[in-house]
């Protein structure tokens, strides 16, 4: 069974820390959201990822990019790049690294829900014909021809966030709770792509698959279960009380 | 694992098994490696007298396998193993294998119904032409014909909700590959035998038999079955939900389920007094001592289910002797209750309504 293999001291030092856990659903409206999956070197793909997850066949990654109008710390637009994996059975994304636009979103995001974000300028556009994202120097992706898709055609699975808790260094499982209102298929480019500026050099899209473009209403519920980083989600996975 | 999967097949052929089934997937490693089943299956015909030689599901988009050549392929098997062909017809729902071979998932529900009507076509006419969207070809003989007529039994593999009706309509059998709980199998083969009682058969024949995937690990002592079988069981599971589904790469209408690890986790716990429970071992799963096998099959005998395949084994984990043993323990205590040893001998049913 393939399992990941990254070291677990060296992701828990930029790790987030949660004082507590939130007992709000945090509802961000409605918000634009751009999904990119991609697939990454098969030769990273468990040096990438905490010794409780699986890689995926082959090895993924997803990027995704929100602009959110209204949340506790008003408007702000996201980037966050995650790795297609596994806990036990269930299709998750382990974040690795992210931006956001807001200092108080930021900081927000953080401690509320583990997200590993760092302030940054998100150039998230969306026009017509596409949508665009750029992060300064890690990330410039263009995503043209857009086609209406069915509401329900785009999978949104599961974040995991890896961040210091009053359970100790625990997983975070933050689901997304969707209702989308337009769906479009676009046809992605990836410009330019820095590993190191998204949490790990060995992170490094080999081949677009596909992209989204959705409006829709999303809440991130409160967080229900953590896994713990070094053990198997079978045993690992602890529910929050 | 070849030769023992080989060895497995002779012992099943002589215990009076009724199918082998080889499947087609390419790239998904410890999962599967079965990516040339055409040349195993060869190797199965030539070793083995009675068993029916199960090539599928072979994936019907253009860009894995010409029609042509699964025609000619099948065509083949058929004559050597004696007019004992079953070909299993499918799409794939991993991106692992889609975009391996750069595959537009958006088009091989087309493909796949394109392939299963010139398939018997091709093998009942002289001359077949077709000009159509997956491929196109002018007139030839497709070479050789099947020995069995009007053609071989063709299936089609369910995996998503809807499919088995997609069979129906078409008159070909329904392959299960999903692990779906009774009542939900229940509620999908009644739908499918009342809807192929009305389909536009494809082929020459309709093939209303509906066969469910499962597993098989028999031993006397149901403690020492579930401590074998039930790791074996998990240990495919794990395997198959870290595969790249191909709803969670690419966006598309025509792929609603995450595959099988979907419907797997979608399966609702046994109820309290399922037999199952209290030997501590999964609803309806082939794990189990030979009399909690032959309640097991009886209860998927009677919600209209016709035939299960089971698996034998999983990432090699448990050792060949032992498998083989649980297989004779089977033969044994088991099929007694389904068949008399003459039963056994005769040629395996099948389908005969011919249409054409």
């Amino acid at each position: 069974m393939l399992t990941g293999s990254a070291d677990i001291d060296t992701l828990a030092s930029t790790a987030p820390q949660l004082a507590a856990f939130s007992n709000e659903d945090l509802d961000l409206g409605d918000v634009l959201c751009l999904q990119l999956t991609a697939e990454m070197r098969n030769s990273a793909r468990e040096a990438v990822l905490p010794p409780s997850l699986h890689p995926t066949i082959p090895a993924a990654l997803s990027l995704q990019a929100l602009r959110v109008q209204t949340s506790p710390w008003g408007a702000f637009d996201l980037a966050l790049c995650r790795v297609s994996c596994r806990s036990g059975v269930r299709a998750r994304g382990f974040s690795t690294g992210g931006y956001v636009s807001s200092e108080a979103a930021c900081a927000g995001l953080r401690e509320r829900l583990g997200f590993p974000l760092t302030v940054g300028e998100v150039d998230f556009r969306h026009g017509y014909d596409g949508v665009s994202l750029k992060v300064d120097s890690a990330v410039h992706v263009e995503a043209l021809d857009p086609e209406p898709m069915g509401l329900d055609a785009v999978q949104y699975t599961g974040t995991l966030n890896l961040a210091h808790t009053p359970m100790g260094l625990r997983l975070l499982q933050v689901e997304m709770q969707t209702s989308a209102s337009q769906v479009e298929r676009l046809r992605p480019r990836i410009l330019s792509f820095d590993g190191a500026a998204w949490g790990n050099a060995l992170l490094a899209p080999s081949q677009v698959i596909a992209a989204t473009v959705s409006t829709m209403h999303l809440v991130l519920p409160v967080v229900r279960f953590v896994c713990k980083a070094d053990e198997l989600a079978f045993t690992g996975t602890e529910a929050v009380s | 694992m070849y030769h023992n999967a080989l060895e497995q097949c002779r012992l099943a052929d002589e215990l009076g098994f009724d199918h082998v089934w080889a499947v087609e997937h390419h790239f998904l490693e410890e999962y599967s490696h079965c990516s040339a089943p055409e040349a195993f299956l060869a190797a199965v015909a030539a070793q083995t007298r009675r068993i029916r030689v199960g090539h599928g599901a072979v994936v019907c988009v253009p860009e894995m396998n010409h029609p042509i050549r699964v025609a000619e392929r099948a065509a083949a098997l058929d004559l050597i193993s004696g007019g004992r062909l079953e070909l299993g017809t499918a799409r794939s729902s991993t991106w692992t294998e889609l975009g391996g071979f750069g595959v537009n998932p958006d088009d091989t529900k087309k493909t796949w119904d394109e392939f299963v009507r010139v398939l018997p076509k091709m093998w009942m006419q002289e001359e077949f032409e077709w000009q159509g969207k997956a491929f196109s070809m002018p007139a030839r003989n497709v070479l050789p014909k099947p020995l069995q007529q009007p053609h071989p039994p063709m299936w089609v593999t369910v995996t998503s909700p809807g499919t088995e009706l997609d069979a129906a309509h078409r008159g070909l059998g329904c392959l299960g590959v999903s692990a779906a709980g009774y009542a939900e199998q229940e509620r999908r083969t009644k739908e499918y035998h009342r809807i192929i009682q009305q389909c536009e058969p494809v082929g020459g024949l309709v093939n209303e038999q509906v066969h469910t995937m499962n597993f098989l690990y028999c031993h006397e002592d149901y403690r020492q079955a579930r401590n074998v079988g039930v790791p074996m069981v998990n240990a495919f599971n794990v395997a198959n939900a870290h595969l790249y589904w191909t709803r969670e790469a690419h966006p598309t209408h025509a792929y609603q389920t995450l595959g099988n690890a979907g419907a797997a986790m979608k399966a609702k716990k046994p109820p309290a007094d399922d037999p199952s429970v209290a030997k501590g071992l999964p609803e309806g799963v082939g794990v189990g001592d030979p009399e909690h096998l032959v309640a097991t099959i009886k209860r998927w005998e009677s919600i209209g289910v016709t035939g299960i395949n089971f698996l034998l084994n999983a990432m090699e984990m448990v050792p060949q002797e032992q498998v083989l043993e649980s297989m004779r323990l089977f033969a044994r205590e088991v099929m007694p209750q389904f068949r008399s040893a003459e039963d056994a001998e005769r040629p395996v049913w099948t389908p005969a309504r011919v249409e054409v």
